[in-house]
């Protein structure tokens, strides 16, 4: 994308991030307040309406401290009569899960719309959580876009529904669906100037208990019926295309653009229905194209969503219709779904055989790719955790210990060459496990938690733990932003999109109760490792904060305010070949040379942090002093 | 018309391989073709192995290319070419950067195991690897020919260069100077078209030596 063409109010054509242009439509349709706690896939979205939100001062946009506040802050936004926009990942939604279900009973005033992005193939999540369950079980109506242009048109329309029903609607994307480009024909940009309400002008009742809930909820079922009838059974979301013969595809999201391809592949032409108003399910348009086939595949990611609710409505509108996805196996539950897996289980249901050995090109590939060298993702050169972890590592080798970590860049312990991680759940989750496994261990607990995590989901684990005197240590890793998902700010960080006041971590740890808090400075790994070992020795809640800001981030501050990353170099007369800088610390930026065997730094890569001069016994990596 | 050109794009997280996409994409409007793109955002950007589905013309629909499809793979860094190499269609062809960017594991086991006398990979035996799917093969120096185009952050565009000058590419050489004329910041434009340059120029007398 440019930038000038999400601001540009004229309507044009633009190769757009499907984020981008979620984040468009968005404010297109006037959001007056948009919150959101990032998570990959949806982080884009974030970032995008944050720029747009310097150019447009009727738009109050914050990144909140966690996915229910930020659900909660633009539900309070739609009840106070202005539009409201938030979106989270997949796992967000267990967190504002609470406050969800009940908006799925009070409703909503101006147009309120959620997106949750799911993450088939657990790219970048825990789980490959379904989130589609949740429209269902929270009475609320759910749309599934399967391109950048349909997101765009989606999130527009789900305004206009929301405030006709005064319904919360959901969005349900995928991660294919949010990382996909496209060219998407945007509308004219038009926002009206931010007003505020009196509350006796726009008010209403949002409470939900006991008889007033049975009503709500009673209420909210009649509301969904007549979106079902009066939109999605007529709703060009909904796309059906005729084929030839009595064999037909029911579908949604990216796995309907596989599927036009596999078709193509395999040159037949079935009667595809594409299903974008995924709850409540256009029942009536699902029951004619039953009647008009005798096979139908149902292609969808994850679970048999769509295959159970269609099987149930082929049971009055065509019983002896055959019905084939992942109960008969021809498709599978785990992982995404690509054109070569769609072409594989269509053949599997209609007998042919693959028409591309899509195999071949796979076992051919695997047998070259042995020689290579695994990739995997790690703390970026200057990272402060990578020091801290160094010294971690130094202080934690002599003792028995388990290891409970959380959501962050730091969960990267868990990978190779590291390895060091018992437990993961899920934000927040350290605390609890932490707090369950000293009851029971001999060994040392550990925690790590990020200085985001520690905002969002760990402050009750930690209040916990204080208040019922357990015994472990906890390491907060406060690096000034949410960096994993693109550094965006925390309620811990000095900037955001609306002016913000800093929190202090070590205030909050220490009016907890917390009696052994250990400040350190992520940069000093040796004089950390004593430091350490001290708050290790204690006995009771040790809180150790590491400090020491995000490289990417910094490096970012620095280019902005002008000053040079200067980047180090190996002394060829004094290296010994120690590999100090090496071991323990597998910073990208240093490599070997294979001739005389000593460390290399790759001044493009070097972020200049100094902490690898500093692990060297021999002084032998000093800075290049900005000559390059 | 352009059916369906399969551009399967890699690298290592940091080396600026949205901004490769991001020209192709923008061009791709200005012509009025069709194009689509499957991105990898998140856990990558930290030194992983990153790549993007790009995908043009008026049949393809799929953010994802098909094992075997791939028309060109162009690559930011030589091992990167392989670890996608399922996607290459039989005598697809290869752009690639002769950049091996040692991952820290790799260079942590040597260290670990000094007396062994381990080794990094090569590009020799990379390409060994690769000539059993292809011939059409284009080795630069894009980090060479970027630092003599006055930027080493332009190794992108000297691939977008030497792309152009393939005759099967969909995009004219002109419209890509157009769009990174757009794209990236005003100050570096000149670097950015020098890099594109010496790209398109060092792709065609490799391409002429084939």
């Amino acid at each position: 994308m440019t930038f000038n063409d999400l601001i540009d109010p004229n309507p044009k054509k633009a190769f757009l991030l499907a984020n981008e242009a979620i984040a468009r439509a968005a404010i297109e349709k006037d959001v007056k307040v948009a919150a959101f706690y990032p998570g990959s896939p949806t982080s884009e979205i974030l970032d995008t309406i944050y720029i747009l939100a310097s150019y447009l001062d009727d738009l109050k946009m914050e990144v909140a401290s966690n996915e229910i506040v930020a659900l909660e802050t633009v539900a309070g936004a739609s009840m106070a009569g202005v539009r409201g926009f938030t979106a989270m990942k997949s796992v967000g939604l267990n967190v504002a899960a609470d406050s969800f279900f009940s908006l799925g009973y009070t409703g909503v005033n101006a147009g309120l719309v959620l997106l949750i992005a799911d993450d088939p193939h657990a790219h970048s999540s825990q789980s490959e959580q379904d989130g589609r369950f949740f429209g269902e079980a929270a009475h609320v109506p759910m749309l599934e876009p399967s391109s950048a242009q349909e997101a765009y048109d989606m999130v527009k329309w789900a305004f206009d529904l929301s405030e006709k029903y005064k319904m919360l609607v959901m969005i349900r994307t995928t991660t294919r669906v949010n990382h996909q480009s496209g060219i998407v024909q945007l509308d004219e940009l038009k926002r009206t100037p931010f007003k505020r309400n009196d509350w006796k002008e726009v008010q209403g009742k949002y409470y939900t208990l006991s008889a007033t809930a049975r009503r709500l909820k009673g209420e909210a079922l009649k509301k969904l019926k007549k979106v079902e009838e009066e939109e999605f059974e007529t709703n060009p979301f909904n796309k059906l295309t005729l084929g030839e013969g009595d064999l037909g595809i029911i579908t949604s999201g990216v796995s309907y653009l596989h599927v036009l391809e596999a078709v193509d592949v395999l040159n037949i032409n079935p009667h595809i229905l594409k299903l974008g108003t995924t709850h409540p399910l256009p029942r009536k348009m699902i029951a004619n194209f039953l009647k008009k086939v005798n096979k139908v595949i149902i292609i969808e990611e994850l679970m048999p969503y769509l295959e159970l609710r269609v099987t149930a409505i082929a049971k009055d509108a065509n019983p002896s219709v055959e019905i084939f996805g992942k109960y008969t196996k021809n498709f599978d539950y785990v992982g995404e779904y690509t054109v070569q897996s769609v072409v594989k289980g269509i053949s599997s249901v209609l007998g042919l055989a693959t028409p591309v050995n899509y195999d071949f090109y796979l076992e051919r590939a695997e047998k070259l790719k042995s020689i290579l060298p695994k990739r995997m993702p790690t703390f970026c050169p200057g990272c402060p955790h990578r020091s801290t972890l160094w010294a971690v590592q130094q202080a934690i080798n002599e003792i028995d210990y388990v290891v409970n970590n959380d959501i962050g860049c730091y969960s990267m312990l868990l990978l190779e060459p590291y390895e060091i991680t018992d437990s993961l759940l899920c934000m927040g989750a350290s605390l609890g496990v932490s707090s369950g496994m000293q009851h029971v261990l001999n060994d040392k607990i550990i925690s790590f938690v990020g200085d985001s995590t520690f905002f969002h989901a760990s402050l009750p684990g930690l209040v916990n733990a204080v208040h019922n005197k357990h015994n472990i240590i906890v390491f907060i890793l406060d690096n000034a932003v949410t960096a994993m998902t693109g550094q965006q700010p925390n309620p811990g960080s000095d900037f955001g999109a609306l002016p913000v006041v800093e929190i202090d971590i070590e205030a909050i740890v220490r009016a907890i109760g917390v009696e052994h808090v250990t400040m350190i400075n992520a940069f000093d790994p040796k004089n950390n490792i004593d430091k350490i070992k001290e708050a290790l020795e204690f006995e009771g809640v040790s809180v150790v904060i590491s400090k020491g800001p995000c490289a990417l981030y910094n490096d970012r501050l620095k280019r902005k305010r002008g000053v040079p990353i200067i980047p180090n170099m190996v002394d060829k007369e004094e290296c010994k070949t120690i590999y100090a800088c090496i071991r323990d610390f597998y910073c990208p930026a240093i490599e070997m040379d294979m001739e005389s065997r000593q460390a290399v730094i790759l001044k493009d890569l070097c972020d200049g942090c100094m902490v690898c001069a500093k692990l060297c016994p021999v002084s032998s990596i000093k800075t290049t002093s900005g000559v390059q | 018309m352009v059916t369906g050109y399969n551009i399967m794009l890699s690298g290592v997280g940091g080396q600026g391989l949205m901004l490769l996409s991001t020209i192709v994409g923008n061009a791709c409007n200005k012509l009025g073709m069709k194009v689509i793109t499957g991105e990898q955002h998140g856990l990558s950007q930290r030194s992983g192995s990153i790549y993007v589905h790009l995908r043009i013309g008026e049949r393809v629909h799929s953010p994802l290319i098909p094992y075997g499809s791939a028309d060109i793979i162009i690559s930011m860094e030589a091992t990167e070419v392989l670890r996608y190499i399922e996607f290459l269609k039989d005598d697809g062809i290869i752009i690639m950067n002769k950049r091996i960017m040692h991952p820290s594991l790799v260079t942590g086991d040597i260290a670990k195991h000094r007396d062994k006398n381990r080794t990094y990979i090569t590009l020799e035996q990379i390409l060994t690897q690769l000539e059993q799917v292809t011939r059409n093969i284009i080795v630069l120096d894009a980090t060479k020919l970027a630092e003599l185009a006055g930027n080493p952050r332009t190794e992108n565009t000297v691939l977008s260069g030497a792309a152009s000058a393939l005759q099967e590419f969909p995009i004219d050489k002109d419209i890509l100077k157009e769009t990174i004329k757009d794209l990236v910041p005003s100050k570096t434009i000149e670097e950015n078209l020098r890099a594109f340059d010496m790209g398109y120029e060092e792709a065609k007398k490799i391409i002429a030596s084939l």
